[in-house]
């Protein structure tokens, strides 16, 4: 009888405990659910296939069979997949540099100035990204073409110098970092805001000049910025295909292209996921290559 | 110093126009009067919209294929990504930075590689080229946008409005409800654009998940620019740059805050 | 008007000799917002002095500031510094030291490399610039945190780094916008004791910005008032609270009670005036008023009481209607007449006229107390 007792009072008191612990559980489970079984489905077991895919053996009869085998990342070892993927990382580092420089000084006048000027100007630095790509690479060849809009410019003004620039990595390039600078400019701008304007004048009324002031206060403390931008512009640039098949010519293509034709053109599945596979691989590069300088960079600051 | 600042003004917007100029260049062609992708203008014409109204394979492009399919992604996305952002704010659990990122992990993964995963993985069930296809492909790129304006949203609102109407007599929903859930409406509408945008605009994707009947606006586009076609592409674009300015406008009006991106 | 004499000895500092000219600012304008304008403002701080701009927010002390360091554009006037016209130079080119209310230090350097960037940016050899770095901060009572990142120190700590920062490259005048006001009342008066020891022993021209007219006072060899954007009056901290020069002045220095009043008569240094609430008050002016209608200003803490109260010309009989109890000091609100009302400040000390639970109390005003000021 006396045993019993303690036993409800016990529970009893275990009771309203147990109801705000069960009651985050399932909330959270209802909320997060879905996202997370979305992810699996479709984001997970996607990407698992592939990769498993990558490793099967390509088959004219039955468009794959499930026999390992490293055939497919061999023939991208050589010749001129080798060719096509340095490609591809070239033009997505060289964007993103341009990107870069062109985009700081974007990104420090949008931090400071009013907001009405930042209305009208993030409407047009956005633009860029929700414009389709098939669009501004539509644009880009009525511009740049032997007689698209720059050429007839330069002939009305009576310059003899015509742009030829179409159907070339330079092309692509163009019109990737007309793509991609909303992308970079974008997190820098927030890094930017977040550093105080007196801060500035702290380091002027010590006596440094406006670079100067940039070198050692402004770029140190906008790093993290520079770099989220530089990955998603680096990751975005590396995996375009749109914009290479328009305005690439057989000289500007990458990756992305190659991927799409040998799934949907030459249905070699499994060279096409090994080809997506290393697009995975170089966008995993790029992260751990950062991963691995942060550290680093916190403790370093700037010099003094 | 002036003059450093009217130096950068002019640099800034000089590049900003630079940034929109193909997508100027490519409305005006729209306008054209004659049949070439040219410009200057030599008049206003409606000739091409004319005939892109009346083109088959447009009109089943923009009507029965990628407004409704933005439509229904947006949708779904909101749905699930305003419930992902409120059980990452609201809820205080482990690893909530690490789940945070992980969400936020298909922005980092290229729409390429989506697109090429779901087709090889829909191919196999069957389901490669119908609108269901597209209508995952395309929530997945949606639902991060929505999560990532919705944290930001709630971020924003001092937890102190709920314990005040606690306080007053409401439980956690209806604290939740009625006091939140107004609040982080205009940060939802505009996830709703961004995905909308994101499924109307996406190339990618469509170019893996869709068939002979789902063919998307700027997947029409996109062959018809190979195959040469007439400055009726200018005017789809038109149109397709006409809806994506409008919800851009829309969700900048009701995101006021500087907060972006 | 006679005024008791200033008293010298400890009470008074003399400024430093030689009273060269560290800062002279003439007609300074600037054009701050439509209908805002700050100055023409008119000053002269000596070398080695410290001196400071004291008004309620609003007043144009911050940008007038701001105009000396170059961060705001002069419209008009002119700012020398040492000899020098400045007024057009680079903020960057000023060689002024400058310290604002938050401390803004460098989140990504140490405190030691903080205080050593000024000197690093102006080329000193490394040497000489860990030398300096390292007799700055202990000058500042910070040497043993120079490794640590600001965000590890507390607010006290990082504004003596700003401090030091800016001391370290010895600029010709210094600058200090606020800098106490983002910490507690205990550690304000902390850290203005330091400052006050510092700038005397190093003898630095210092500008000092504030709203806390207690900061001022005990800070300053002189203070100028702002108030929307001009100058009040410039005088030593005695001038200012005993001989303020305007309504708006009295009134923002310490507690004041305000009569406006009429001017019956005047003869021989006496000023025979009533006030508005019926007083009539005898008061000491050496000249006679230049206007009839004026304000009389009376210092709680001059206002006597009991027997002191019954040997002056101004004597009454008070009501208490209320006592505010403040730990060293006690507030009274005495009723006088009909209508009149004054407020009467007494410090506790140890001995007592049974003041706490009087309801009615004998007070007196010395003629010589009562400051005629314009309405």
């Amino acid at each position: 009888m006396s045993e019993s007792i303690p036993a409800i009072s016990s529970s009893l008191a275990a009771e309203p405990e147990a109801a705000r612990t069960r009651l985050l559980r399932h909330g959270s489970l209802w909320l997060l659910g879905p996202y997370v079984l979305v992810l699996v489905a479709f984001l997970a077991v996607p990407l698992g296939n592939i990769g498993v895919l990558s490793f099967f053996t390509s088959s004219s009869a039955r468009l794959w069979s499930p026999v390992l085998t490293l055939a497919n990342y061999r023939q991208i070892a050589n010749g001129y997949f080798l060719d096509l993927v340095g490609r591809t990382l070239a033009i997505g580092a060289v964007a993103t540099v341009i990107c870069a420089a062109l985009g700081y000084p974007l990104a420090y006048y949008l931090a400071r100035c009013s907001r009405a000027a930042l209305a009208i100007a993030l409407f047009l630095l956005i633009m860029p990204l929700m414009v389709s790509a098939v669009i501004e690479a539509f644009g880009w060849i009525a511009i740049l073409g032997r007689e698209g809009l720059l050429n007839t410019a330069l002939a009305s003004l009576g310059v003899t110098f015509r742009v030829d620039v179409l159907y070339s990595q330079r092309a692509v390039l163009i019109a990737l970092v007309q793509l991609l600078l909303p992308v970079m400019t974008l997190p820098l701008m927030s890094a930017i805001e977040d550093i105080p304007v007196r801060l500035e004048e702290v380091a002027q009324n010590l006596g440094a000049s406006p670079l100067v002031a940039f070198r050692r206060v402004l770029l140190p403390l906008s790093l993290p910025g520079l770099v989220s931008g530089g990955l998603l512009c680096f990751t975005v640039a590396i995996s375009v295909v749109v914009t290479p098949a328009l305005l690439g010519g057989r000289l500007g293509r990458m990756l992305g292209n190659e991927i799409y034709d040998q799934a949907l053109s030459a249905y070699d599945w499994p060279f096409a996921s090994s080809l997506a596979m290393v697009l995975v691989l170089l966008v995993f590069a790029a992260i751990a290559a950062i991963l691995a300088t942060g550290p680093r960079r916190q403790t370093r600051g700037g010099r003094a | 110093m002036r003059s450093g600042h009217l130096l950068l003004g002019a640099y800034v917007w000089g590049l900003l126009c630079c940034l929109v100029a193909p997508i100027l260049v490519v409305v005006g062609i729209a306008f054209n009067p004659t049949p070439r992708f040219l410009l200057p203008l030599h008049g206003l014409s409606l000739r091409w919209f004319r005939d892109f109204f009346t083109s088959g394979e447009y009109l089943h492009a923009l009507f029965a294929v990628s407004l409704p399919l933005a439509t229904l992604v947006c949708f779904v996305s909101v749905v699930i990504g305003t419930l992902a952002a409120i059980g990452l704010v609201r809820f205080r659990l482990r690893g909530r930075e690490a789940l945070e990122a992980a969400f936020l992990l298909p922005i980092l993964v290229p729409s390429i590689l989506l697109g090429a995963a779901l087709y090889l993985f829909f191919v196999r069930i069957d389901l490669a080229g119908s609108f269901a296809a597209l209508a995952i492909g395309h929530t997945l790129i949606g639902i991060p946008f929505v999560i990532r304006v919705v944290i930001a949203g709630l971020s924003g609102i001092n937890p102190g409005y709920e314990e005040a109407a606690i306080s007053l007599g409401c439980n956690r929903v209806l604290a939740f409800w009625k006091v939140v859930m107004p609040l982080v409406r205009s940060s939802i509408v505009s996830g709703a654009a961004f995905a909308f945008i994101a499924s109307f605009s996406d190339v990618n994707v469509a170019l893996f998940l869709s068939g002979p009947g789902t063919n998307t606006l700027p997947l029409q586009i996109f062959s018809d620019i190979q195959w040469q076609g007439d400055p009726s592409i200018a005017a789809a674009s038109a149109i397709q740059v006409l809806v994506v300015t409008t919800l851009v406008l829309a969700a900048q009006f009701l995101s006021r805050a500087r907060a972006v991106g | 008007m006679e005024a008791e004499p200033v008293p010298s000895g400890p009470l008074l500092e003399a400024l430093p000799a030689g009273e060269r000219v560290g800062l002279a600012v003439r007609g300074l304008v600037r054009h701050y917002a439509r209908d805002v304008t700050v100055g023409p403002l008119s000053f002269t701080v000596a070398e080695g002095e410290f001196f400071s701009l004291l008004g309620p927010s609003g007043c144009g002390k911050t940008t007038t500031l701001r105009c000396i360091a170059g961060f705001e554009p002069v419209d008009a006037g002119a700012i020398e510094l040492a000899g020098r016209r400045i007024e057009k130079v680079p903020p960057h080119k000023r060689e002024i030291g400058l310290v604002f209310q938050t401390p803004m230090l460098f989140p990504h350097l140490t405190v030691r490399e903080n205080v050593a960037f000024g000197l690093s940016v102006h080329g000193f050899p490394r040497r000489e610039v860990a030398r300096r770095a390292a007799t700055m901060l202990e000058l500042v009572g910070l040497s043993d945190l120079g490794q640590r990142r600001p965000n590890q120190l507390s607010g006290g700590q990082q504004q003596r780094a700003a401090l030091a920062r800016s001391l370290v490259l010895e600029p010709p005048l210094l600058l200090l916008d606020e800098p106490f006001s983002s910490l507690d009342l205990k550690l304000r008066v902390q850290m203005r004791e330091e400052l006050r020891k510092l700038q005397r022993r190093l003898r630095k021209t210092t500008i000092f910005v504030t709203h806390d007219q207690t900061e001022a006072l005990a800070l300053s060899h002189h203070i100028a008032v702002l108030s929307s954007g001009r100058i009040e009056q410039i005088g030593t901290p005695q001038e200012i609270y005993g001989q303020p020069a305007s309504r708006f002045v009295a009134d923002f220095i310490g507690n004041a009670n305000l009569l406006d009043a009429e001017v019956l008569r005047w003869r021989e240094g006496i000023a025979e005036i009533v006030t508005e609430s019926g007083l009539r008050l005898l008061a000491r002016t050496a000249a006679a008023p230049a206007a009839r209608r004026l304000t009389a200003l009376v210092r709680p803490e001059l206002i006597r009481i009991g027997t002191a109260a019954a040997s002056v010309a101004n004597a009454f009989t008070a009501e208490v209607r209320e006592v505010v109890y403040l730990g060293d000091e006690a507030q009274y609100r005495l009723r006088l007449g009909e209508r009149a009302e004054l407020l009467l400040v007494r410090k506790l000390t140890g001995g007592d006229d049974g003041l706490p639970d009087a309801s009615v109390m004998n007070v007196g005003i010395d003629p010589r107390d009562i400051v005629l000021l314009s309405r």
